[in-house]
């Protein structure tokens, strides 16, 4: 990444953490805040990062638009962000004009290398959702005490925090993966994003379930802003095609390569 | 706190030429290797192979050419050792030493020790085993009893017992962990490395401990006033732990802390071939989806590493999801295929599932168990 995209990131992360931040209880949030949250949002130009250049966008290449839209999913806020950047993407691809304002129910009328680019877009906010669900659950096993002593003073608690952060690092590894791959030539990027979306998926399952688990029944409360991750994870992890389909789309394809080509096919992935 | 990032390892290192050579020697070598064997992975002991890769320049890789090395970059040395075990080759006359070893040797050892073993691991001639758990020294590896004591002469009389040594019976050298001064309580103070001659030390005496398929790998190795010669010691009096942590980080990332299953899973492949159904499909596709992104991980290790960077927490991290991929292989076999395990049938599926099903516990605890590799990540998070 060169210091431009640096700048644009540090931006981008700023400005949606401190958005996400003052949301509060999304549903108590006054209509006026959040209109003046995405006016934010698009005066920053993030809505326009997985546009090409001569669409207006910002020049950059797919693989940093998603490292943005993975900051995305780190400040999950009550804003269609990534399904805006999206739907403006399709749109120019499409010939469309690049319509205004948030991108209702998010892009429709895909054509297939659309949807893969979609399914994409969603392993990059959960790989980026998992990361701050990370942050969040251990600094709450810091900070609640029981027994006399915070939670993370626990061995139970200290593994299974342990087990979250690999499944993050996995699912990070994963996204960073498949983006690498879009980026690269020699190799099938189809197979990549089906790698990145199931392996993905699984930390999903297991790293919302510790997170939960940890949080105890503060983080199944409307007030606390856990579920706003896990609840849209739930969700993503089976949108542009669901985890099992992308999974079996995968085996499929490993499959016909035999035994004999197994190996051949891990190297090339 | 940041997430552990693992860095992007480059998607192509320039190394297609080197893997087709390997790919080629190995496939005319190991012709009529059964898949049973294949699947003992870097248990399989061969001298006459390590012999061979290191005359085509596979081994001591990385090291500096005046040591026997090839001054290669850590990415080619990655592809021979992934080539290697996804063929199932007999790598373990050669592993430790070219892993570990030969490492931790050309880190801390004189310009003498550096001269006298370096050239004979390149060379595939030198077999190495660690000299780390005790009977009461396990996960606990600190709890070390084994002592050192410095005589007058400048040489070392040795004391105590080492055990789960694998191939010590066939080892020209170990790189003994032991105390050198101060007691267990200790704990990490006073902990030293040294290098000893498995061949030419009277007093070390070697006997077998069989694994519970009766194979003989392991070994118990009693130290009866042996003395080691002035020179023995590696690296720093005292600097033993913190050398011993360094070391482990070579021991925990590489591409054998997921592949040791990977035999079985070719043949569940081919036993799914015209088979298997949805649920076949979604298997293969979930473990397919684990290998890939484990083998990005570890070769963002290797960039690590190769950078000069600390990588024990993120070769942690591999080696406890590595183990854990590997040992789920037999379950999720024997889930997809209906075949009574044996290791005596005809059946490679057969054979290779039961030898993988008795291989599987001792995944994860070889190189650290999972539960010192989680208070390791815990910590690394800030809570412990």
């Amino acid at each position: 990444m060169d210091e431009i995209s640096a700048i644009v990131s540090d931006t981008a992360r700023r400005l949606l953490r401190g958005l996400a931040e003052a949301a509060g209880t999304w549903e108590d949030m006054p209509e006026s805040a959040w209109t003046a949250g995405w006016q934010a949002i698009e005066d920053s130009g993030l809505l326009l990062a997985l546009l090409p250049d001569e669409d207006g966008g910002l020049g950059l290449p797919l693989s940093e638009g998603l490292g943005l839209v993975r900051i995305a999913g780190s400040h999950h806020g009550p804003w269609p962000v990534v399904d805006t950047m999206l739907a403006r993407r399709f749109a120019a691809e499409n010939g469309q004009d690049v319509a205004a304002g948030p991108a209702a129910g998010g892009p429709s009328e895909m054509a297939p290398h659309q949807r893969d680019i979609a399914a994409l877009a969603r392993a990059c906010q959960m790989a980026g959702a998992l990361e701050a669900v990370l942050e969040m659950t251990t600094a709450y096993v810091g900070e609640r005490h029981q027994f006399g002593r915070p939670l993370a003073r626990f061995q139970a608690i200290q593994h299974s925090l342990a087990v979250l952060a690999g499944e993050v690092a996995a699912a990070c590894a994963a996204a960073d993966f498949a983006c690498q791959r879009i980026a690269a030539e020699g190799h099938d990027p189809i197979l990549a994003i089906g790698i990145a979306r199931a392996r993905i998926g699984e930390a999903v399952s297991r790293g919302t379930a510790i997170a939960h688990q940890l949080h105890g029944a503060i983080g199944y409360a409307r007030e606390h802003r856990l579920h706003r991750y896990t609840t849209a994870m739930w969700r993503w992890r089976d949108e542009f095609g669901t985890q099992a389909w992308w999974t079996r789309r995968v085996g499929m394809a490993v499959i016909a390569e035999g035994s004999d080509g197994f190996w051949s096919s891990t190297v090339a992935a | 706190m940041k997430t552990l990032e693992f860095p992007a390892p480059p998607p192509r290192a320039g190394d297609e030429d080197l893997r087709r050579e390997v790919r080629n020697f190995l496939e005319s070598r190991l012709e009529g290797r059964s898949p049973l064997q294949r699947a003992e992975s870097w248990n399989g002991f061969d001298r006459q192979f390590s012999r061979e890769l290191g005359q085509r320049g596979w081994l001591g890789m990385t090291w500096p050419r005046k040591y026997g090395g090839h001054e290669r970059t850590a990415f080619e040395r990655y592809v021979v050792m992934e080539e290697t075990l996804a063929a199932g080759a007999p790598v373990a006359a050669h592993w430790i030493a070219d892993r570990q070893s030969g490492p931790t040797i050309l880190r801390y050892g004189t310009e003498a020790q550096k001269e006298a073993i370096l050239p004979k691991i390149a060379a595939g001639e030198c077999t190495f085993c660690i000299g780390m758990s005790e009977p009461d020294a396990g996960s606990d590896l600190a709890a070390t009893r084994t002592r050192a004591e410095p005589q007058s002469d400048g040489s070392w009389r040795v004391n105590g017992t080492k055990l789960w040594t694998t191939y010590a019976h066939e080892a020209h050298y170990m790189i003994l962990f032991c105390r050198t001064s101060g007691s267990p309580a200790d704990r990490h103070k006073g902990t030293s490395q040294m290098l000893v001659d498995m061949r030419a030390t009277p007093g070390v005496t070697v006997s077998p401990v069989l694994d519970l398929m009766g194979q003989h790998h392991f070994n118990e190795v009693h130290f009866e006033d042996a003395i080691l010669p002035a020179g023995s010691l590696l690296g720093t009096e005292g600097e033993g732990w913190a050398q011993v942590m360094g070391e482990l980080a070579f021991e925990r990332s590489g591409p054998e802390r997921f592949l040791s299953s990977i035999q079985l899973l070719i043949e569940l492949i081919g036993a799914l071939q015209g088979a298997g159904g949805e649920g076949g499909r979604n298997a293969i596709g979930r473990l397919f989806a684990h290998l890939v992104t484990l083998r990005h991980m570890s070769r963002g290790v290797a960039a690590l590493l190769e950078r000069g960077d600390d990588a024990s927490v993120h070769a942690a991290i591999v080696k406890d999801l590595g183990a854990t991929f590997e040992q789920e292989l037999p379950d999720i076999a024997r889930s997809l295929i209906d075949e009574e395990p044996d290791l005596a049938s005809t059946s490679h599926f057969a054979s290779v599932l039961a030898y993988t099903t008795m291989a599987a516990p001792a995944f994860s605890l070889r190189g650290g168990t999972r539960e010192i590799l989680r208070g390791i990540i815990a910590r690394q998070l800030g809570v412990r």
